[in-house]
Parts: structure tokens; C-alpha cells; sequence
């Protein structure tokens, strides 16, 4: 039967292997020849060797963005993360309003990019709600054009992507949470564990691959991050906004430098590469363990 | 009915967490009370229209072309999932049953593709797309979906056939249908899960895309809704932002309405969809 209907396989395959070779495989291994020239994606190509990558490392814009790339990495894993396991654990219990509480938490997921950066540009502009808020609390020194302000624009920026990275994450770690066994945490009741214990001692171990991969999609959403700075501040004032993603763009098709920009996305998929390589041998590691 | 007793801290936390949520729904709750505003009050965050003022949708209608970009996204949309959903599974009925060492290694190679940005290919893209004059149409939109949702939808439906017995298909073979039909009438209605799964996931990000049609669309006709908003939002004709906030406070409705009749099947959906590169 098998040898039969091979051939029919082969044509269940052969679309999607035509798609993909021509919008992914081909367009990959054309832009890795390009990394390599200086091309204005008008005249021919001319073939520089290496220039393009070496000048990516004196790039201001781009080191810049590299930087801002690493900040909102390093808050991704020192708040954003444990915060949405607090967050989930909090959610994880019968509640009256339980119902409620999860879809608010959820429903900033589905939302765009584009109307969030609309909304939040009110709610942080100088007469917007933030301000006011501030104002009236008595914190007016706090008072500032927050996305105008090259000491606070970025911040800002990773805040506002909290508003939907947040519930994200914490669906994440309530899926992971209600895999845990209840009987687990019934059998620590008994022999006298403290909540810190349980959870230190229960939830973390067990949580771990679902942490894994969560910490992993932070880093590379961030790495993508374009919409919000794109909209909102251009990567200003100056370079303080900038992201990969959107140094990347403006090379192509701002400074008709696409070459380079090509060249930029390439170190991007290996940043990539590497932290997927990484993130394999922890999770593997994991699974031989348990 | 008895209620066992709540103790404090229970309370207090789903206090706690109540308040979150509020600041959480706060800006949808800013977007749609701002569309209502009117123009004397807009810049006034706590004010509440004490009449509903619909200036900002007329604005919005004489200005924006939006039943354009309505259609457009729903188009673009519909085709990709038609298409993706088609091709994919498939490809993944395919990869799934023949154990040889091609179908093996095509599988590896879509996979490869979950590692791909976007930044890497897209300026090769947009060349390509000039030079076979698919650029600014929406077929190009409809294949880059299609082609860009290969590696995990088809890495989905490979995993999801694994708990299709094979044996099914044999006694259907048996009674004398083809692999064509096997497939359609037997394997495609059992991988409906996965399929809900798949377009779950690419409806929103489809939806949602800004940068796609920023690169590939150019025609005011073809755009879709996201792109609308940016470009009305960078005009700023009137420095008046009450019909931005009315433009996309009518975007987003139908994903907020999906949400909230699908909204299990969709967190769901966006769990798995994710956990692509």
C-alpha cells in the first residue's frame, strides 16, 4: 500500500514544499548573498566581502538598538517574568469574579500593536491621564512628556508592551500551573510545608519547562519589537527608542541601504539560532531529569 | 446554598487582582469612551460624554476608506487561512505517514523556516515581488501568509496525526477509496482541533499586521485596516484624535467579538501557535 500511494503523497507535499521554497528558502539564500554587497535594491549589486558586518559593530543606530534590544531582554527576565508567575499563581484559584479576571488578563493579548501604540500615546501624553493622575496624587515632580524624553522613552516602551506581554506570559504559566498535580501540593499540607516552601519546592521545579520557554519568547519578541516605536517615537528622540527591528527597516527602505540591511538581518537570525540552540539544551536537559 | 467561609486573604487578593484588571481594561475602556467624545471634552481624560457624539465616526467615514480596508483585511485574511489550512495539513498527512527519508527531510527543511525573521528576507521579498509584479497586490499578501504559517501549521498537523490510528485510513482503503478521498472525507474532519488551533492563532496575527502590508501594499484600494490607522494617525489633519480613536475603536470590534464568544478555544490556540521561533 504503501509504495501505491507514494506518489500521492508526493502531491500532498508538493504545494506546500513550492510555496516555501520560493517565499522562504529562496528569498533566504538570495539575502544572504546580498549581505554580502552593497546594493541600493535598484542597480546590480556590488559584492564588498565582509564590510557590511564589520561596520554593523560601528554602527551608532544600530549599537544603540542592539543596547536597547538587551535592556528590554534583561527586564523580560528580572521582572516581566516572575511577575507573570505571581500573577498566574494569584489567578490560579476559584475566585467569585474568576471569570472576569482572566479574560481582562487575556484580552490585551488579542489586541493590536498599532491601536495600542493610538491609545497609549493619549494616556501618556503630556495632558494624558498618566499626569493628571500624577498630578493630583500630589507627585508633580513625576510629570513628564514620557515618550518625549530620551531618559524615559524606552522604559516607557518596554512598559507599554507589559500591558499585553504580561497576560501572555501568565496563559502561559496557568496552563503550565494546572498540569501540576494537585495531590502534590496535598501530600506537602500534610508533611507540613509552608506556601514559600510549596512553592519554591512544587510549583518552580515543575514550572521550569514552561519557564523555559516563556523566557525564550520574551527575548525574541523583543529582538522583533517594531510596531510600538515605529508608531510612536520613530526610534527617538535620537536613537533612544531604537530596536533592531526597526534599524533594520529604516536601512532598507529609508536609507535604500539594503544590503546592510540585509547583512543586520542576518545577525539577527543567528542571535536567533542561538538562543533556540540554547533553549533546546535546557529543555532537553529537563526531560532527561524528569 | 452554602458557602464555605472565605478566608481574608483570599479576599484581599481577589481585591487585589480586581484592581488589576481594571487598570488592565482601562485603555479599552479609554478607546471606546474616546471615540465618543466630543472635541471639547477629548483632551479632558476623565471626562464622560454625557451624550453619545458620533463626529469622530463621520469624520472617519468621510475620510478613511474604511469598508476598503475592512474588506481587504477579511479578504486577505480568509484566502491565507483557506490556503493555509489546504496546504498545510496536507503536507502534514503526507509527512506523517510516509516513513521515508525525504518526506522526512522536507519536513526538517520547513522547520528550519520557524528560525527565519521576517528582517532577514523581507527587502529580497519586496524585490521579488517587483520583479514577478506581484508587489502591491493582495495575492502576494495571500501566498507570503500562506508560505510564512508553513513550518509551525504543518508541524502541528505531523503532530496531531499521531493520534490518528492509522487504521482508519486502512479499513477506508479497503472499502475501496482513494487516498484523495481518505483524506477528505476521513482525516481532515479528525484534525479539526488542530485546525481550529491554526486559525485561531493566524487570525489575529493576520488581523493585526502592520509591518506585512507596510512592506507589500501600496494602493490606498488594496490596504488593510491596521495601515489605515498609522497613516491617519501620522496625517494628523486636525490634531484631533477623537476620529483615530473612532477609526480604531471600529477596528478592533471584530476581534474583541471573536474573543469573547471563542474565547477559551483561543487562548488555547494562542498557546500552541506560539511556540514557534
Amino acid at each position: 500500500m504503501e509504495r501505491k500511494w507514494i506518489g500521492t503523497a508526493a502531491l500532498f507535499v508538493l504545494p506546500a514544499l513550492l510555496l516555501f521554497i520560493t517565499f522562504t528558502y529562496y528569498p533566504f539564500i538570495r539575502s544572504l548573498y546580498y549581505s554580502f554587497t552593497t546594493w541600493d535594491s535598484i542597480r546590480k549589486p556590488v559584492f564588498i566581502g565582509l564590510d557590511n558586518y564589520a561596520f554593523l559593530f560601528e554602527d551608532r543606530k544600530m549599537i544603540a538598538a542592539a543596547m536597547n534590544t538587551f535592556k528590554m531582554a534583561l527586564f523580560g527576565l528580572l521582572i516581566q517574568n516572575p511577575l507573570a508567575i505571581w500573577i498566574a499563581v494569584l489567578l490560579n484559584r476559584k475566585f467569585v469574579t474568576g471569570y472576569f479576571l482572566r479574560a481582562a488578563v487575556f484580552f490585551p493579548v488579542i489586541m493590536s500593536l498599532v491601536v495600542l501604540s493610538v491609545v497609549w500615546s493619549q494616556i501618556l501624553s503630556y495632558e494624558g491621564t498618566l499626569n493628571l493622575v500624577l498630578n493630583q496624587l500630589g507627585l508633580s515632580g513625576w510629570v513628564r512628556d514620557w515618550l518625549g524624553e530620551t531618559n524615559t522613552v524606552f522604559i516607557t516602551i518596554i512598559l507599554l508592551t507589559q500591558w499585553q506581554g504580561l497576560g501572555y506570559c501568565v496563559i502561559f504559566y496557568l496552563a503550565g500551573l494546572q498540569s501540576i498535580p494537585a495531590d502534590l501540593y496535598e501530600a506537602s499540607r500534610i508533611d507540613g510545608a509552608g506556601a514559600i516552601q510549596r512553592f519554591l519546592k512544587i510549583t518552580v521545579p515543575l514550572l521550569m519547562p514552561t519557564i523555559t520557554i516563556v523566557t525564550f519568547l520574551i527575548i525574541v519578541g523583543g529582538l522583533k519589537l517594531f510596531d510600538i516605536p515605529y508608531i510612536l517615537t520613530s526610534g527617538g528622540p535620537g536613537t533612544a527608542s531604537y530596536t533592531l527591528a526597526l534599524a533594520i527597516y529604516n536601512a532598507a527602505f529609508r536609507e535604500n541601504n539594503a544590503g546592510y540591511s540585509i547583512a543586520a538581518g542576518v545577525v539577527l537570525m543567528l542571535i536567533i539560532m542561538v538562543i533556540t540552540f540554547i533553549q533546546l539544551q535546557i529543555t532537553r536537559r529537563r526531560e532527561v531529569e524528569m | 446554598m452554602v458557602r464555605k467561609r472565605r478566608n481574608p486573604t483570599d479576599i484581599a487578593i481577589e481585591v487585589g487582582l480586581f484592581l488589576f484588571a481594571c487598570v488592565l481594561l482601562y485603555p479599552i475602556y479609554f478607546l471606546y469612551v474616546g471615540s465618543f467624545k466630543s472635541p471639547a471634552i477629548f483632551y479632558d481624560p476623565f471626562a464622560f460624554p454625557k451624550e453619545l457624539y458620533w463626529g469622530s465616526f463621520a469624520i472617519v467615514f468621510e475620510k478613511v476608506k474604511l469598508l476598503d480596508g475592512f474588506f481587504n483585511t477579511i479578504v486577505i485574511m480568509s484566502f491565507s487561512l483557506v490556503s493555509i489550512v489546504v496546504i498545510c495539513s496536507m503536507a502534514g498527512y503526507a509527512i506523517a505517514r510516509v516513513k521515508n527519508r525525504w518526506f522526512q527531510a522536507i519536513y526538517y527543511l520547513f522547520l528550519s523556516g520557524m528560525i527565519v525573521p521576517l528582517q532577514t528576507t523581507m527587502v529580497t521579498i519586496f524585490k521579488m515581488g517587483v520583479s514577478i509584479q506581484l508587489i502591491d497586490t493582495r495575492t502576494f499578501m495571500v501566498l507570503l501568509y500562506a508560505a510564512g504559517a508553513i513550518p509551525i501549521a504543518t508541524f502541528i498537523y505531523v503532530g496531531f496525526m499521531k493520534s490518528i490510528p492509522k487504521e482508519i485510513e486502512e479499513s477506508a482503503f479497503i472499502d475501496g477509496c482513494g487516498p484523495m478521498q481518505s483524506f477528505a472525507r476521513i482525516v481532515l474532519p479528525l484534525l479539526l482541533p488542530a485546525t481550529g488551533t491554526i486559525l485561531i492563532t493566524n487570525v489575529t496575527a493576520i488581523y493585526n499586521d502592520f509591518m506585512g502590508p507596510l512592506l507589500y501594499l501600496k494602493s490606498e484600494s488594496k490596504m488593510t485596516l491596521m495601515p489605515q490607522i498609522v497613516q491617519f494617525y501620522a496625517n494628523k489633519q486636525s490634531m484631533d484624535y477623537g476620529p483615530v480613536f473612532a477609526l480604531s475603536a471600529l477596528a478592533v470590534l471584530p476581534l474583541i467579538l471573536l474573543f469573547i464568544f471563542t474565547q477559551k478555544y483561543m487562548i488555547k490556540g494562542l498557546i500552541v501557535g506560539s511556540l514557534k521561533g
